[in-house]
């Protein structure tokens, strides 16, 4: 049996206390077993975290969906579903505790072709510019604010154009040398860098808001098959998501929006589809168009995601689905029992450790602080957190200075400017304190998961890991942060 | 422990037509005759089965027997067939090998595959007697095997017990199947509350059309379509060519051409895609490209509403021959397969009555569908039981589902029992989606609707039959 491979770090023992938002398993690709099969409406992960741009911080938010998106298949394509409600929620003060949404931002997709007489159904010709006569597949979005502080009150804060998925030929200037037939291009640290669809599709929505949607590499990387083959873990490890793509939205939120930045945030994500009536009544027997608001109920919430693994790594099956269908307001209620008693780090201390580990295995309110409710908390308050780049020795786009997969466990921290955290405010740089694009949750959470973070210095068995340690693409630094979408000629699964 | 593949290959072999259902029912037949090879995993679950044993006694053999096949489907069941030798999370990957197998009998219309699905629930049950997972599986397996009955009962179990979308998906179907609407409507509707998905929005579209609410099916199947996913391409193909059919019912040709065109580039070759294009393409009186499709169709899927379909094309086409065997073949095997449409078949050709009746009757015990007492109904009259087919007919039409088969049935039997202002009303009826019936039921209908317009009625007396002289009165093509 070959176990998790760990180090005993003093340095990071220092840096955790039992407040430390914790951590859980991998991350929610193959999660509720109903909804894994609707992948359009099946979120894979959520990010959050600050930026700083031109000296004015604000929220990056990002919701990604489509789980495994084999890159390049046709002719039916993986694109956003219009008759999903896509929704990042934040919560702001007392609602954080509370599990409620103060600001939702929704994202609604429309789809249209420009020619239905063809097998097309995409690509006419090498697409040049986003939306140009060669892509026959167009699909736009509307972001909308809904206030809940005001009613529920609406706003649309803008429309966008999702670019073309990666094909290859028809779309080269997502590849290297912007040749079709090379692998994407790596990530990048200018916005002048970023590939041509990208930076056409950034739209800027005003008043500080700006938003992106569209096909990107999926940045989630752990060997999600051996964790889940009884913790069987191997060295290297596999990456589970390697050579798979999905669909990101991201937002950046200004936090003017949001009441500023002395306080902590939390944010997570749902997805809805349209409940329909089995009969309509006789009445409602009229000619129909698909979509017709008056004619389809109200939405259904069938997707939820927070913090990375809570609802895959510790939410068992029979709740798995209940899960999906409420909001973290009961989380306290029906899940706490997951993260107080853990069952993975049961398991972890059986298979592993021969059970000489027994104080991980119950009573984990450290676990419980960070997931229940199930949002993402990031502290506002902080400099702009360090972003991954092409990893540490990469010349054209280095990991930003500092910036360790692990965290905090890396020493890679942050100085917030309204809680102690672990002295001197210092707290983790990455998730569990916001989520990067990059941070390794995997490792993160086994290492927090073996680790005893309830007394006084904590006991830190690790960092521990999954022998995973960097996502097969790299991730740009500048938004949509995301790497870049894989090419469907020209890509590989481990 | 597995079966020698080349005694899976002369098993096939001997049969003829390699379908798994029968080479499993040949296999339990004769158990104690084939030897089994045994695996040398330490430790697995392979090394458990004594050698030697008999399939019949143990099913896991039989689920890890080698399967044909290379595309995704295959290759997954391989994958899963090995890690459970490997013997490790055995339960867990026996559950979606179960799926794997209901996944492939969609894919190939081998219900040999439903048995398979049904022993990696009797193995699971094996371990673990108080499985959901197992009841689940084998609920969906009896549901596809007609045994809706047991189906109903083991969904009402899972409902009772944990009530998933997907249980009330599958309770709505077994008491659909069993004609009991009403409570199917309220177990759908359950599932739709819980969860709006693909499967949902196909239920609700089909009980919509069921209930004669075509443009309503058509919104809802949109919404289907909708949420299809490049990950499961057939039921994307499905709910594709679903909606094909409500377009080509409403009228709308060039958007069911288009919807079947895209159905079989999701899904190449899928057979119901592949008979509704057939079916189309006869309603142009293009038989010979109808001829094509319907012999790719009827080779993936060789049941009786592909081989009737298909005869009725060559037909068109002047190939009486090759129809004559198409319908040999039919009369030989079709009862087995699909007794129903075997019935409608017999009863529509006025050939052996008492053998239509006797299968529609033999149908309705378990399946009390609006179309099984249709067949009833049609297989009644065609015996000469008008007074009963009448009744019958009621039934069938109840719900107010709209279909040219129903009415064209209807209009014949009110005709032939003196009910003139009905059997006109119901020939109007069918005239009016008479591209949704075959050749051979449109001159009839013809006919039918001449003899109307002259008489305002069929006399009571005249035998209907589209008869063994159908294909005389079908004008053939002349073959260039």
């Amino acid at each position: 049996m070959k176990k998790i491979t760990y180090l005993l770090s003093r340095g990071v023992i220092a840096l955790l206390a039992a407040h430390l938002i914790g951590a859980a398993q991998a991350s929610s690709h193959m999660d509720a077993p109903l909804i894994t099969l609707d992948p359009a409406a099946n979120t894979t992960d959520v990010y959050a975290f600050v930026q700083n741009e031109n000296g004015t911080k604000s929220l990056v938010t990002a919701l990604g969906v489509y789980p495994f998106e084999e890159p390049g298949i046709g002719p039916n394509k993986y694109n956003f579903d219009d008759n999903v409600l896509y929704q990042i929620h934040v919560a702001t003060g007392n609602d954080v505790a509370a599990g409620t949404a103060t600001l939702s931002y929704e994202f609604k997709f429309n789809t249209t072709f420009r020619n239905q007489n063809t097998i097309l159904q995409s690509y006419l010709g090498v697409i040049n510019d986003v939306g140009d006569a060669n892509q026959n597949l167009i699909q736009t979005y509307t972001v909308t604010k809904v206030d809940h502080r005001q009613g529920n009150h609406r706003t649309v804060l803008g429309t966008g154009t999702v670019p073309p998925n990666n094909q290859g030929i028809a779309t080269p200037f997502y590849n290297q040398g912007n040749d079709g037939n090379n692998p994407a291009k790596d990530g990048v640290a200018t916005e002048s860098e970023l590939d041509r669809y990208t930076t056409e599709t950034i739209k800027n929505l005003g008043g500080g808001y700006f938003s992106f949607a569209g096909q990107r590499d999926d940045g989630f990387y752990g060997d999600i098959n051996a964790i889940f083959d009884l913790l069987q873990l191997r060295s290297p490890g596999k990456d589970s998501q390697a050579g798979f793509n999905i669909h990101l939205m991201a937002l950046v939120i200004p936090l003017t929006e949001l009441g500023g930045d002395q306080q902590i945030v939390g944010v997570y994500a749902t997805t809805s589809r349209r409940q329909i009536t089995i009969l309509r009544d006789e009445t409602g027997r009229r000619p129909v168009r698909c979509g017709d608001p008056q004619l389809l109920g109200p939405w259904v919430q069938v997707a939820r995601q927070g913090n990375p693994l809570f609802n895959e790594g510790l939410v068992a099956i029979a709740d798995k689905d209940r899960y999906s269908r409420t909001s973290p307001e009961s989380d306290n209620d029906l899940f706490r029992r997951y993260a107080v008693t853990p069952e993975l780090a049961r398991l972890i201390n059986q298979i592993i450790f021969n059970g000489q580990l027994p104080d991980v295995e119950t009573d984990r309110t450290d676990i419980a602080g960070i997931f229940i409710p199930d949002l993402i908390k990031v502290d506002l308050s902080t400099d702009r957190c360090r972003l991954a780049g092409n990893g540490t020795q990469q010349g054209a786009n280095p990991d930003d200075p500092g910036f360790s997969r692990l965290g905090t466990f890396g020493g890679d921290t942050l100085v917030s400017q309204i809680q102690p955290g672990f002295g001197n405010g210092v707290i983790p740089g990455g998730w569990p304190n916001g989520r990067r694009f990059g941070d390794d949750v995997v490792d993160i959470a086994v290492t927090a998961l073996i680790s005893n973070l309830r007394v006084n210095p904590p006991i830190i068995r690790g960092p521990a890991g999954d022998g995973v340690d960097f996502n097969d693409v790299a991730y740009n630094k500048v938004f949509p942060y995301e790497s870049t979408p894989q090419n469907g000629r020209n890509h590989s699964h481990p | 422990m597995l079966l020698k593949p080349e005694k899976m290959k002369i098993l096939k072999k001997t049969i003829g037509d390699g379908r798994i259902l029968l080479c499993v029912a040949l296999v339990f037949a004769n158990a104690g005759l084939f030897i089994f090879s045994p695996r040398t995993k330490s430790k697995s679950e392979a090394e458990k089965i004594p050698a030697n044993a008999a399939i019949f006694d143990n099913p896991l053999a039989l689920v890890l027997g080698p399967q044909t096949g290379e595309n995704r489907t295959d290759r997954e069941i391989s994958q899963l067939q090995q890690r459970i030798r490997d013997g490790r999370n055995v339960e867990l990957w026996l559950d979606r090998l179960g799926w794997a197998f209901v996944a492939k009998a969609r894919e190939s219309f081998d219900p040999g595959f439903y048995k398979l699905a049904e022993q990696c629930a009797r193995v699971i049950e094996m371990r673990n007697p108080q499985s959901q997972e197992a009841t689940l599986l084998r609920a969906h397996v009896f549901q596809n095997l007609h045994r809706f009955k047991e189906s109903e009962m083991l969904a009402r179990r899972l409902v009772q017990q944990r009530g998933l979308s997907f249980e009330y998906g599958l309770l709505g179907d077994a008491l659909m199947e069993q004609g009991k609407l009403n409570d199917a409507v309220e177990a759908y509707q359950r599932m739709m509350n819980l969860k709006p998905d693909l499967r949902a929005y196909a239920r609700a579209a089909h009980m919509r059309w069921l209930k004669g609410d075509l443009a309503g099916a058509i919104e809802a199947m949109q919404l289907a379509v909708s949420a299809a996913s490049p990950s499961d391409a057939e039921s994307a193909a499905w709910v594709n060519t679903r909606l094909a059919f409500y377009e080509f019912q409403a009228g709308h040709v060039d958007e069911a051409e288009q919807r079947c065109a895209f159905a079989l580039s999701i899904q190449k070759d899928y057979a119901p895609t592949l008979l509704l294009k057939g079916k189309m393409l006869l309603a142009q009186s293009r038989f010979r490209e109808a001829a094509d499709a319907l012999q790719d169709a009827a080779k993936l899927n060789p049941v009786p509403e592909y081989q009737w379909t298909l005869a009725e094309a060559l037909r068109g086409d002047g190939c009486e021959d090759e129809a004559s065997g198409i319908e040999a073949r039919l009369r030989k095997h079709g009862a087995s397969s699909d007794p129903r449409t075997m019935a409608l078949f017999l009863a529509t050709r006025n050939e052996s009555p008492s053998t239509a009746l006797r299968l529609a009757r033999t149908e309705l015990g378990s399946r009390s569908d609006v179309f099984t007492h249709d067949a009833l109904a049609w297989s009644l009259a065609a015996a000469g039981n008008l007074a009963e087919a009448q009744k019958e007919m009621q039934r069938a039409l109840a719900e107010g589902t709209e279909d040219a088969r129903l009415f064209f049935h209807a209009g014949v039997i009110a005709s032939q029992s003196g009910h003139t202002a009905d059997a006109e009303r119901w020939l109007h009826k069918a005239s009016e989606l008479s591209q949704l019936l075959l050749p051979s039921e449109r001159d009839e209908l013809q006919n039918a609707a001449a003899c109307s317009a002259e008489t305002k009625a069929f006399q009571p007396t005249k035998p209907f039959s589209l008869g063994t002289d159908t294909a005389r009165k079908t004008q053939p093509q002349t073959k260039t």
